[in-house]
């Protein structure tokens, strides 16, 4: 980031109170009319949004509400009273009191129809092999706006169709409308100016600078926000057609910001994460190491339990590996040397299950794991790489334990590893016993005694603690079974029942043994969490990074949605989308 | 067929060769007259029964040879017709359309399309209207020789089977010609219909009704006044005018009691206010005025068929409107616009505006009607269909009851029954 203090204080606007940010003047009311339809509009909306309250739908490709005003598409010109007889952008013309605006004249409408066509003379035949085909605002339009045959008799312009632009975004010039959406984005969310409109007329095109690839960490976030399929995600690019996946809510597990996100999958993969709305979390907005975290998903998971390692290794069913576990653990339960690692990319749940089953077997050390800290902006990266840091330290805090480093294994002749993230497999051969409850193959999950398939969060119910405190929800977004992975807490759950204590029959049941021990989540039930989270105020921190998003001023008081604020632009670009 | 007639009063079984009738007469107790003690008799027919017209099973308790109690049960031909409709296009909905009278699909393709077509305001091209009732009629036809056949070859008249289908053979040949397929024909479309007739198909047509009137006259002249025939139908399964329209009949059957409903004169949709026909009507309600009946529209429907030839039009055989109507496939690989509508047409479905309509046609078995629910997506909300097989069906006990084992199956041909609209 170009301007970035990686995190100043108090909340980086002056004035502002510990956690909340600047409260912003209340807007006025304003009367118009819309279609001959009264709506009373906020006095910052433009026209697209006024329209939008009354379900009048004003049609665009530049416009975006969280860019600033281009007038570029021309799409959303629309009849007013101030200017009789010509027409007006939609984006760009603020309310007014009295205003008469007409969205369906055929003035209006012939505007349309024009503009999709002139928007369609150069646009190549791609559709069937365009991944955008199914959300692309042109294929949309056309059908709404324009339905007739091209007119156009003289060959389409040859453009770059294959241009790689960074790491993540490849672009097809031939696609483009020169909407500057991306261009735009750049300049004023990313704050990385590195794309450009170059040439001139129908011959222009974007382009990055030379020797400057678009390497920004939010290049992604350009291919959302590109309304047809010009920019294209490198990642997902020929990976799946849009209309098979399924598409539902989670959280992203890159790093302690939370992004809601939506996953989308067929069977049990994982295609692609969307940014979801989240005015506090994320805006609509996401990183692309944040994209990419569904990897770990869909690769080298360990898929079956285990028994013994290295050639003595056997897949076995999970009754049986449960039962090898009580078979190991038993013995040892209360003569002292039994560890539990917790790593911080589990749920609460798993991490609840973990330290009850500490409890049980009279464990005397507790370590936390996780991903190595990376590095961090003032927008919405965090140094810290797992989702749920804050979470496992409050479950250890309401445990009453205290958490080891996860280098100090070898003070433990047995252990059982709640994810083995960050556990150094050099650290783990002298150990009698050990359990690995584990999402993927790795060097730790190797070493173990016992090795069992874990749920990755974008396969569990659950919930999640980010940065800054607010608990959010992450459910069973990819709903096909991946061979026998379970929640971490269900493997633990097996165990204390093997041992003979009480288990945790589900997520909630989890929670709710959580939040009887905790105060910070006393009264909450896992059930009635909102979609988009709740502010624990006694986690919020007294340092802000400069641009991270944050609870609106009170609302972190308030139990209950929170996401859509009164007066926020409500936007089609709000369902993640490019829409 | 020389089965005696079990319910004439007093019958007896007398053959002229027989010479102990004095002797058994004097043995009172077993005598041939004497009253055959009987007990009720629970038997299956079907559901898999060659005699029985569609996947339909019927309990029948029988008391000797008398039907006491039928039981209709239908569901084992059941295809969640109205749940696929909702998670299919408008257009997916087509081929699901066919499999409702398997028969005559055309009619039940036009029934539904207009419905589609009177949610979204929609007139078709003149041509498509035409040719439209032109494949219905030619359907129509198909689907009464089918019965009048097989009401035949279920009283031993098996000529009369093959003459009936010699004829719909030449008629499913002009079907598939036109159509590309002999029943699962899915041929109309939103706005028209999906192909005009090739090269020379309306000559050919002309060319075969003739042999199949002939053949039609023939299977009249075998069975109308055919002593055997007229025996096994006439007040056979008789209802009345009023007691059918109680039970909800429609078409032939109900015309066959002698009340003049059809849709195509009573309600007049598509270009039926320009065609010339009659409405055959019976008088009795009987299994024989039910036979006659669909013998005469056969000829009304011949009727139509050359008068739709005579007046069809040229011109396009569907709207030029690339929101309801695939584009040209030269458009749909040549140029955007065309591979735009072609995917959004075939991906999301057409906007169907939202709201309710009931259309009703005429049928091949009577009124066929589709109630349509839009909430303007690309899918339908709910469709129900209106077939009439279901109420006639529910009418067959009441029909049958009290006759003869060896009357069931003639009555259960003469109502026709489908089972692919009568479970859905």
């Amino acid at each position: 980031m170009s301007d970035s203090g990686a995190v100043t204080t108090g909340g980086g606007q002056p004035g502002a109170a510990k956690g909340q940010a600047q409260i912003p003047a209340p807007p006025k009311k304003v009367k118009l009319l819309v279609d001959g339809i009264e709506v009373e509009a906020d006095s910052r909306d433009n026209l697209i949004e006024a329209a939008r309250r009354i379900g009048v739908a004003i049609p665009y490709f530049c416009y975006h509400p969280r860019l600033s005003i281009a007038g570029q598409c021309r799409m959303c010109l629309v009849e007013t009273s101030d200017a009789p007889g010509r027409l007006v952008p939609g984006c760009q013309v603020r309310v007014k009191e009295g205003l008469k605006v007409t969205t369906n004249s055929p003035a209006v409408k012939d505007n349309q129809r024009g503009c999709m066509e002139f928007h369609l003379i150069n646009h190549p035949v791609d559709c069937a092999i365009c991944d955008q085909s199914g959300e692309c605002k042109l294929q949309d339009y056309y059908m709404e706006y324009d339905h007739q045959p091209s007119r156009i008799r003289v060959q389409k312009l040859n453009k770059p169709k294959r241009e790689i632009f960074g790491p993540m975004v490849v672009y097809d010039a031939e696609r483009c409308i020169m909407c500057t959406r991306c261009v735009r984005f750049m300049d004023e969310i990313a704050k990385e100016p590195q794309l450009a409109v170059v040439e001139r007329g129908s011959h222009s095109l974007i382009a990055t600078f030379p020797g400057q690839p678009l390497d920004s960490k939010y290049s992604g976030n350009t291919v959302d926000i590109c309304p047809v399929g010009a920019l294209l995600n490198r990642d997902f690019r020929f990976q799946s057609r849009v209309w098979f996946v399924n598409k539902s809510p989670a959280i992203c597990a890159g790093c302690a910001n939370g992004c809601n996100v939506y996953a989308e999958s067929r069977g049990n993969v994982i295609y692609r994460l969307l940014p979801r709305r989240n005015e506090e979390v994320n805006q609509v907005w996401m990183c692309d190491e944040g994209r990419l975290t569904y990897h770990a998903t869909n690769d080298k998971r360990v898929e079956w339990a285990r028994t013994g390692k290295g050639d003595s290794a056997a897949s076995v069913g999970p009754r049986i590996a449960v039962d090898r576990v009580v078979e190991l653990l038993k013995p040892l339960a209360g003569q002292g040397g039994i560890g539990v690692a917790v790593s911080a990319q589990c749920t609460n749940e798993e991490a609840t299950a973990a330290f009850q089953l500490g409890a049980h077997l009279g464990a005397t050390h507790y370590f936390m794991g996780g991903q190595r800290a990376g590095d961090s902006d003032d927008f919405l990266i965090r140094a810290d790489k797992n989702p749920n840091t804050a979470g496992v330290r409050l479950a250890a805090e309401a445990f009453g334990v205290k958490l080891h480093d996860i280098q100090a294994v070898d003070q433990v002749k047995a252990l059982v590893a709640m994810r083995t993230d960050g556990l150094l497999p050099d650290r783990l051969g002298h150990l009698e016993v050990f359990v690995a409850i584990s999402q993927n193959e790795d060097a730790a999950s190797s070493e173990a005694h016992v090795t069992l398939p874990c749920k990755s969060v974008y396969e569990q119910d659950g919930s999640l603690i980010n940065w800054y405190g607010r608990l959010q929800r992450t459910w069973e977004s990819v709903p096909a079974q991946r061979a026998d992975a379970a929640p971490g807490w269900s493997w633990a759950d097996g165990i204390l029942k093997g041992l003979g204590a009480s288990g945790l029959e589900s997520a909630a049941a989890a929670f709710r043994a959580l939040a009887e021990k905790s105060p910070h989540l006393s009264g909450l039930s896992f059930d009635d969490l909102p979609e988009d989270g709740i502010v624990l105020e006694g986690l919020l921190p007294s340092e802000w990074p400069a641009r991270a998003p944050r609870p609106a001023p009170g609302a972190h008081s308030v139990r209950g949605p929170q996401t859509t604020p009164p007066g926020t632009k409500v936007g089609d670009e709000a369902s993640g989308g490019s829409r | 067929m020389t089965e005696p007639d079990r319910r004439a009063e007093g019958a007896t079984i007398a053959s002229p060769g027989f010479s102990g009738t004095e002797a058994l007469q004097d043995q009172d107790p077993l005598s041939l007259e004497a009253e055959i003690p009987t007990t009720p008799m629970t038997v299956n027919l079907g559901p898999s029964h060659p005699a029985m017209h569609g996947t339909v099973r019927l309990t029948v308790t029988l008391d000797g040879e008398t039907i006491v109690e039928a039981i209709p049960e239908i569901g084992f031909l059941h295809r969640g017709f109205s749940k696929s409709s909702e998670n299919s296009t408008w257009h997916q909905v087509l081929p699901y359309t066919d499999r409702l009278n398997y028969v005559s699909p055309i009619l039940n393709n036009t029934g539904y399309i207009m419905g589609v077509e009177k949610l979204i305001g929609l007139k078709p091209t003149e041509r498509a209207e035409y040719l439209r009732v032109l494949g219905g009629e030619i359907s129509r036809i198909c689907d009464h020789l089918t019965c009048v056949g097989a009401i035949g070859l279920e009283l031993g008249a098996f000529t009369v089977f093959l003459y009936a289908m010699e004829a719909r053979e030449l008629l499913w040949d002009r079907i598939s010609e036109l159509c590309g397929a002999r029943v699962t024909v899915s041929w109309t479309r939103i706005g028209g219909v999906a192909t005009d007739t090739p090269p020379g198909w309306e000559q050919r047509v002309r060319d075969c009704l003739p042999r199949v009137m002939e053949l039609t006259n023939e299977i009249d002249t075998l069975l109308t006044r055919n002593r055997i025939f007229i025996d096994r139908t006439r007040n056979v399964g008789v209802i009345s005018g009023d007691e059918a329209i109680d039970w909800g009949f429609t078409g032939p059957c109900l015309r066959a009691c002698g009340v003049n409903y059809d849709v195509r004169k009573a309600h007049p949709y598509s270009v039926y206010d320009r065609m010339d026909f009659e409405i055959p009507l019976g008088s009795r309600g009987d299994t024989y005025d039910r036979y006659v009946l669909r013998i005469e529209e056969i000829r009304q429907s011949h009727r139509i068929v050359l008068q739709c030839l005579e007046q069809m039009p040229p011109g396009p055989i569907i709207i030029d409107d690339w929101r309801y109507a695939l584009p040209p496939k030269k458009d749909v690989f040549g140029s955007i616009e065309g591979v735009m509508a072609h995917f959004k047409l075939i991906m999301e479905g057409i906007p169907v505006p939202a709201g309710e309509v009931y259309v009703y046609t005429e049928g091949a078995n009577g009124e066929l009607g589709f109630h349509i629910v839009s909430n303007g997506k690309g899918k339908p909300y709910a469709i129900q269909v209106r077939g009439p097989g279901l109420p006639i069906l529910s009418a067959l006990p009441r029909l049958i009851k009290g006759h003869a084992v060896a009357d069931l199956i003639p009555i259960f041909d003469s109502i026709n029954m489908i089972g692919g609209e009568v479970e859905q």
